[in-house]
């Protein structure tokens, strides 16, 4: 069992309130989503692991057990080419859970005309293997759901 | 083993709905389905995690695999979708 911690602070809504299909018909997998506080803030690795891929906007935490977790920081956003993201780790580092890996402000994200709601996805997983997500505000770094 | 060379054409790359249109119809082939860039070990295409560790960007060409009945009608899907925009 894997617990995924909210990678940033706001409101815990599910994956289909994300506005991208690709993210809200579960097309990247199952998952939650935070439609976070609009304030500077830094992105947490959601498991202990390997920093398997570090785009500015997004990135991918691999466990020793070999899962993945997918944080995508807004939606669109990878048009930025970076703008407003600041990683604070690099590819290939270990990071422990809760661990910051970017600093982004999802106020200027959405005063570009983007949404700001981050979707955490667990990569290759079973939707019947994700516990429902509780809604409700998170704080970085507090349980978001559960992969069995 | 029968394979494709295609080039990735969407300005993304072979990441968000790409990835995850490829990953999703790899899937259903019966067979194991392999992608690589070329000269490089090939990964699972049918894991998206897997794919989004490979990073395929805009203008990059990779080799995708595959073996047995029907292999070559689930390359041909899974060429057509690496390479449309």
């Amino acid at each position: 069992m894997t617990t995924v911690l909210a990678p940033v602070e706001g409101a815990a809504v599910e994956l289909a309130a994300v506005p991208d299909p690709v993210f809200s018909a579960g097309m990247v997998g199952p998952g939650a989503a935070i439609d976070p506080l609009r304030e500077p803030g830094k992105a947490v690795a959601p498991i202990a692991g390997k920093i398997m891929k570090l785009h500015p906007h997004a990135y991918v935490i691999v466990g020793d057990d070999g899962r993945g977790v997918l944080v995508h920081l807004g939606i669109d956003t990878v048009q930025l080419k970076g703008e407003g993201f600041e990683a604070l780790a690099a590819e290939g580092d270990r990071v422990g859970a809760g661990q910051p890996v970017v600093a982004w402000d999802p106020a200027a994200i959405e005063a570009g005309g983007r949404s700001p709601v981050c979707a955490v996805v667990a990569l290759d997983a079973d939707a019947a293997a994700v516990s429902r997500v509780a809604p409700g505000s998170v704080r970085a770094g507090e349980e978001l759901f559960r992969w069995l | 083993m029968p394979e494709r060379k295609v080039t990735v054409v969407a300005d993304v790359g072979l990441h968000a709905r790409p990835a995850a249109t490829f990953v999703r119809a790899a899937a259903k082939a019966p067979m194991d389905v392999w992608i690589a860039k070329p000269g490089r070990d090939p990964v699972n295409a049918k894991s998206i995690l897997q794919i989004l560790a490979l990073d395929v960007q805009q203008d990059e060409t990779v080799v995708i695999k595959a073996e047995g009945d029907g292999a070559d009608a689930v390359l041909d899907e899974l060429a057509n979708i690496a390479g449309s925009p």
